[in-house]
């Protein structure tokens, strides 16, 4: 599913994010990218849907090379992958319901489908009942099942969590990460980063772990920590 | 139907852009307003000065004024030596009748000259039509040796002179007409960048969920053309009656002046200045989103 050879890169600021990655992801993995602030987790994660592309190296994900795409191709991959926020990155003048039909709307599908996979979408997050809310009226918890819900509207193949419980309490956290691990199940590779140690230990999935943009370890049924 | 949803969502959201810049937007209309007027005013004038020089042009004659009226017979022996001159086209003898008919037909429409001059005050004349512009003073200087020729005139190098003179303007005029053009289109790129900015979490989003460019410019592209359009059709507003007032003006004043009054032509010149707002305002929409997006 995903294939990371090789990869470097250094932003223009002179900061080494990372260096000579290489990482192999197969279909329907559940990863956790764990490591401290600034190991270069979000840009490996951006790497994915191509919003920041290596200085050498390829990305290959679902049999797409990445790093030779051009521009106008790009929008199809992004179609194939769903992006979650720390800051859930919803829009304010619109509810709940349109928040995620907007991903499928401007990817120009038929209204029919739209009523039909955002209804979904919602139901699967258990957000249906909120549907006509807007994002200022809802928990923290619940915007990000709407950041969840509008990332799996289109059916990606590849769910990309960047820090998704950073700002929640540790009980919303782990509804959180039940919702990830339910969208998992249902034939969706996922990976996640974050800082969450209780979760990454109990959940005993494979833990790849960065450090000033290096692999420091990549373990099957891993713990937070080393040990 | 898929169609149709994709126009629906460009046309709320481009709506949802003007009304959220509110004054900026007003503020663009109005100078695409101000530029296209004036745009329209150097059409006009073009078009008037174009018309003016083509009217001369069929003028392009010498005309030789006889001292006293000639007889059919010596008319016709002057016309005969006249023809034989280099570079004489053709030479028409125009009695002095025929002459104070047409001048009245010229005017008396506009002016009741007729009345005021009272009894014919012209002489007999040959009208002289030479090959081309540039030998009209050789021919002049020739017809003039003549002993029945009384007087010479001609047109040629004022019409010489005028030619430069459009010329130059129209150089001057396009020039300025092409800075216009970017200026106008730097405010409504900025402006329409105003709703850019306030939507940039949107765009990025679009992005992120795989919208085309072409799907994520179409807003800002149908916001363009509002603020063009409507922009254009003040202009128009402004224009014609502008336009009608000073022509109806011009031809009691100087009745002779050979003004645009063309309806369809008119028109046009109204159609056009309408699309340059539409296409001023494409082109400032489609500009301003270009940064966003912009893949590495």
């Amino acid at each position: 599913m995903i294939e990371i050879k090789n990869v470097s890169k250094s932003y223009p600021n002179g900061v080494e994010a990372l260096f000579d990655v290489n990482i192999h992801i197969g279909k329907e993995e559940f990863v956790f990218i764990v490591g401290p602030s600034g190991a270069g987790k979000t840009t490996l994660m951006k790497m994915l849907y191509r919003e920041e592309l290596p200085n050498s190296g390829t990305v290959i994900v679902d049999r797409i090379n990445v790093t030779e795409l051009l521009p106008e191709q790009v929008p199809y991959l992004r179609r194939a992958i769903g992006v979650v926020f720390q800051d859930y990155k919803l829009l304010p003048r619109r509810t709940v319901y349109e928040n995620v039909a907007f991903a499928l709307q401007v990817t120009g599908a038929a209204r029919s489908q739209i009523r039909r996979h955002t209804m979904q979408a919602l139901e699967l997050v258990n957000m249906l009942k909120r549907a006509s809310s807007f994002p200022e009226e809802l928990s923290g918890g619940e915007k990000q099942r709407v950041c969840i819900a509008r990332a799996i509207v289109n059916n990606p193949t590849l769910l990309l969590a960047d820090e998704p419980t950073g700002n929640l309490d540790p009980t919303t956290s782990w509804e959180i990460m039940e919702l990830l691990d339910k969208i998992n199940r249902r034939n969706t590779t996922v990976l996640v980063s974050t800082h969450n140690k209780s979760i990454v230990d109990s959940m005993k999935r494979r833990v790849v772990q960065l450090e000033g943009g290096r692999i420091m370890r990549d373990q099957q049924l891993g713990s937070y920590n080393q040990v | 139907m898929k169609l149709f949803g994709d126009i629906e969502f460009f046309v709320v959201e481009a709506f949802r852009g003007v009304r959220r810049s509110g004054v900026m937007s007003l503020v663009a209309i109005g100078i695409v307003t101000v530029s296209l007027f004036i745009f329209g005013l150097f059409l006009l004038f073009m078009v008037n000065l174009g018309n003016m020089v083509a009217e001369m042009g069929t003028r392009l004659d010498i005309v030789a004024y006889v001292e006293k009226a000639v007889t059919p017979d010596e008319a016709a022996a002057i016309t005969e030596k006249l023809s034989h001159i280099t570079g004489v086209e053709k030479v028409r003898y125009v009695s002095r009748e025929e002459a104070w008919r047409s001048f009245r037909d010229d005017f008396t429409q506009k002016l009741d000259l007729a009345t005021i001059v009272g009894e014919n005050p012209l002489p007999d004349s040959f009208a002289i039509k030479v090959r081309t512009p540039d030998i009209l003073p050789k021919v002049a200087e020739a017809v003039a040796q003549y002993p029945e020729v009384d007087e010479v005139r001609y047109s040629g190098k004022l019409i010489k002179q005028i030619q430069t003179l459009i010329d130059a303007l129209r150089l001057g005029g396009m020039v300025l007409v092409v800075l216009l053009f970017f200026a106008t289109l730097l405010i409504v790129v900025n402006t329409i960048r105003l709703t850019v900015l306030a939507r940039e979490t949107d765009i990025y989003i679009m992005k992120l969920v795989g919208a085309t460019r072409s799907f994520i410019r179409w807003p800002f592209v149908i916001e363009g053309v509002l603020i063009g359009v409507l922009g254009g059709l003040f202009g128009i507003l402004i224009l014609k009656p502008s336009y009608d007032a000073v022509t109806n003006r011009l031809q009691v004043g100087l009745p002779f002046l050979p003004l645009m009054t063309d309806k369809f032509t008119l028109n046009v010149i109204y159609l056009v200045v309408g699309i340059s707002g539409m296409l001023l305002g494409m082109l400032g929409g489609y500009i301003s989103v270009s940064r966003l997006l912009k893949e590495k």
